[in-house]
């Protein structure tokens, strides 16, 4: 019996210094966590080229299946060419070396303070492109000739004293096979492309125990062109052509957030924004909108007019001018959409 | 019995003395320490190729497929939701020349160089990367892995993606921290 408490008394000997370091390890709670302002990390990407194609005479494969068609017919999707490249690229033949990112406004991974994004008490992961910049400071975000002063973006086009550039030409050439078909074709081509001012926020939502989302996307290209040619080039006829495109899409906010889930019964993806609503709106007059003259009422009629008036909260897609098969349609606009209750699930046709 | 327990109890004292020699060094001393010319790295990722390292008919068999071939990352965002998948990740992934190093940037980027100076840590892509039948499967799941009675588990998927033969990434990582 001495022998076994020896023993023990062993085993416990080694596990004190173990468990004593355990000791040091402490849970943080989001809000002491939210009180953490760390440096964010700076991404640039200096002398970018990526490249890949589906070419089975080079021994290169680049290919997307899983999908069917209506009829359950398998579709393959060879992808013949992904480029991100300078712009000036061609339609992907001349891959010259792309900067994406400035060093004083480059990609960012951070940690925000919760606090100064209007999530109280939160920590804040935030993924973001360059931000927008005032007009003095930018450049045009939809001119591939942009010169400093004439826009808002901060990512500069190729010029002669900085070839690179911060803007890359974009492409995808598709080749979609359907069964025994003949196969056909979809591409698309994004001439000096930016995704300034765009960002991704995500924070952990208690009440709804869901992980929640605020999407910024936004895109512009002096020239998107979508075609159904064998391969992209400029003298392709059945092209659609948008010219000086500008898409940004909001999606989710901090008090109405996107929530990104799959559904636990069917498996299938679910978007999800909740129906908007706010504590004191009873304290609104319904006749005219405005508030009952309490301070809450008040509050809300504050909420709410921001809600609708506030142009952060809306998605815009706009271009100069449409060109269908070398057609000119003049420009289109959509703008202020506000997505205001979203409720998607996707769910498998196959039984 | 005693006396082994001693032998034990002397070894692990000596253990403990070799942990206290580990000091921290604070920012003004390690500022001191010159790194070399960075590290260059070569290598293949390989998961679940062919299978594993024993493809027979039984063992590691892909083309069986009442079996589970590939890795499988699960990740949820939801309490009691369900699971974003990335499914049948298999296939290998070489690379020549993935760099590591600290570079001082005082010059060049279109002015931005000079405005900025100071040192980044530039992560050096290889030319090209050599994938081998590399593939995944995009799909959400209600399940984080395939256990249970079958009916009850449910997996839609997206897309899966092949990448065979050399893909061109050139360039430079460069990764700072920012105000």
């Amino acid at each position: 019996m001495f022998k076994y408490v020896s023993l023990m008394a062993l085993s416990l000997s080694i596990f004190l210094p173990l468990s004593s370091v355990t000791a040091e390890m402490k849970s943080m709670s989001d809000q002491a966590l939210s009180e953490v302002d760390g440096a964010g990390i700076g991404l640039v990407m200096d002398d970018f080229v990526f490249s890949h194609g589906h070419d089975t005479a080079n021994d290169k494969t680049f290919r997307i299946s899983g999908l069917t068609d209506q009829s359950g017919a398998p579709v393959t999707l060879n992808v013949e060419q992904l480029y991100i490249a300078r712009a000036g690229s061609n339609y992907g033949s001349v891959l010259d070396p792309v900067n994406l990112g400035r060093l004083n406004n480059p990609f960012e991974i951070d940690l925000l303070n919760g606090d100064s994004v209007g999530l109280a008490g939160k920590a804040v992961l935030q993924l973001a492109a360059p931000t927008k910049v005032d007009v003095a400071d930018g450049y045009d975000c939809l001119d591939a000739a942009a010169v400093l002063g004439s826009g808002t973006c901060s990512s500069r086009p190729s010029e002669a004293g900085w070839e690179n550039g911060e803007r890359a030409d974009l492409g995808l050439e598709l080749q979609v096979n359907v069964g025994v078909e003949t196969p056909r074709h979809l591409n698309f081509h994004a001439e000096s492309a930016v995704f300034d001012g765009s960002y991704v926020r995500l924070w952990g939502d208690d009440a709804a125990g869901k992980m929640a989302a605020e999407f910024r996307v936004n895109f512009y290209t002096p020239e998107l062109e979508i075609s159904t040619c064998t391969k992209l080039n400029e003298a392709c006829g059945s092209a659609v052509k948008m010219k000086g495109f500008a898409f940004e899409l909001a999606l989710g906010n901090s008090f109405q957030p996107l929530y990104v889930g799959a559904d636990a019964i069917t498996g299938g993806l679910t978007l999800q924004l909740a129906q908007l609503t706010h504590e004191y709106m009873a304290n609104l007059v319904p006749a005219t909108g405005l508030s009952d003259g309490s301070a809450e009422g008040d509050a809300a009629y504050a909420f709410f007019n921001d809600y609708y008036s506030n142009a952060d909260y809306r998605s815009n897609v706009a271009m100069t001018e449409m060109e269908i098969g070398g057609v000119s349609l003049g420009s289109a606009k959509v703008e202020g959409l506000l997505i205001q209750h979203l409720d998607v699930k996707f769910r498998d046709l196959e039984p | 019995m005693l006396y082994l327990v001693r032998v034990f109890g002397v070894l692990f004292l000596g253990c403990s003395s070799v942990f206290a020699e580990m000091a921290s060094i604070d920012d003004a001393a390690l500022s001191e320490v010159t790194g070399q010319s960075g590290v260059y790295l070569t290598g293949e990722i390989s998961i679940n190729e062919e299978g594993g390292p024993l493809n027979d008919d039984y063992f590691g068999s892909c083309i069986d497929v009442t079996k589970v071939c590939g890795a499988r990352i699960a990740l949820q965002t939801q309490q009691d939701g369900g699971w974003f998948v990335l499914d049948n990740i298999q296939g290998s992934i070489a690379f020549e020349g993935l760099t590591f190093q600290l570079r001082a940037i005082n010059s060049g980027f279109g002015g931005d160089g000079l405005l900025f100076n100071r040192d980044v840590i530039e992560i050096g892509l290889p030319e090209t990367l050599k994938f081998d039948e590399f593939q995944y499967t995009v799909a959400t799941s209600n399940s984080e892995r395939p256990a249970g009675a079958a009916s009850t588990f449910k997996q839609v998927d997206f897309m899966t993606v092949e990448i065979g033969g050399e893909v061109t990434l050139e360039g430079n990582l460069l990764v700072f921290p920012t105000p």
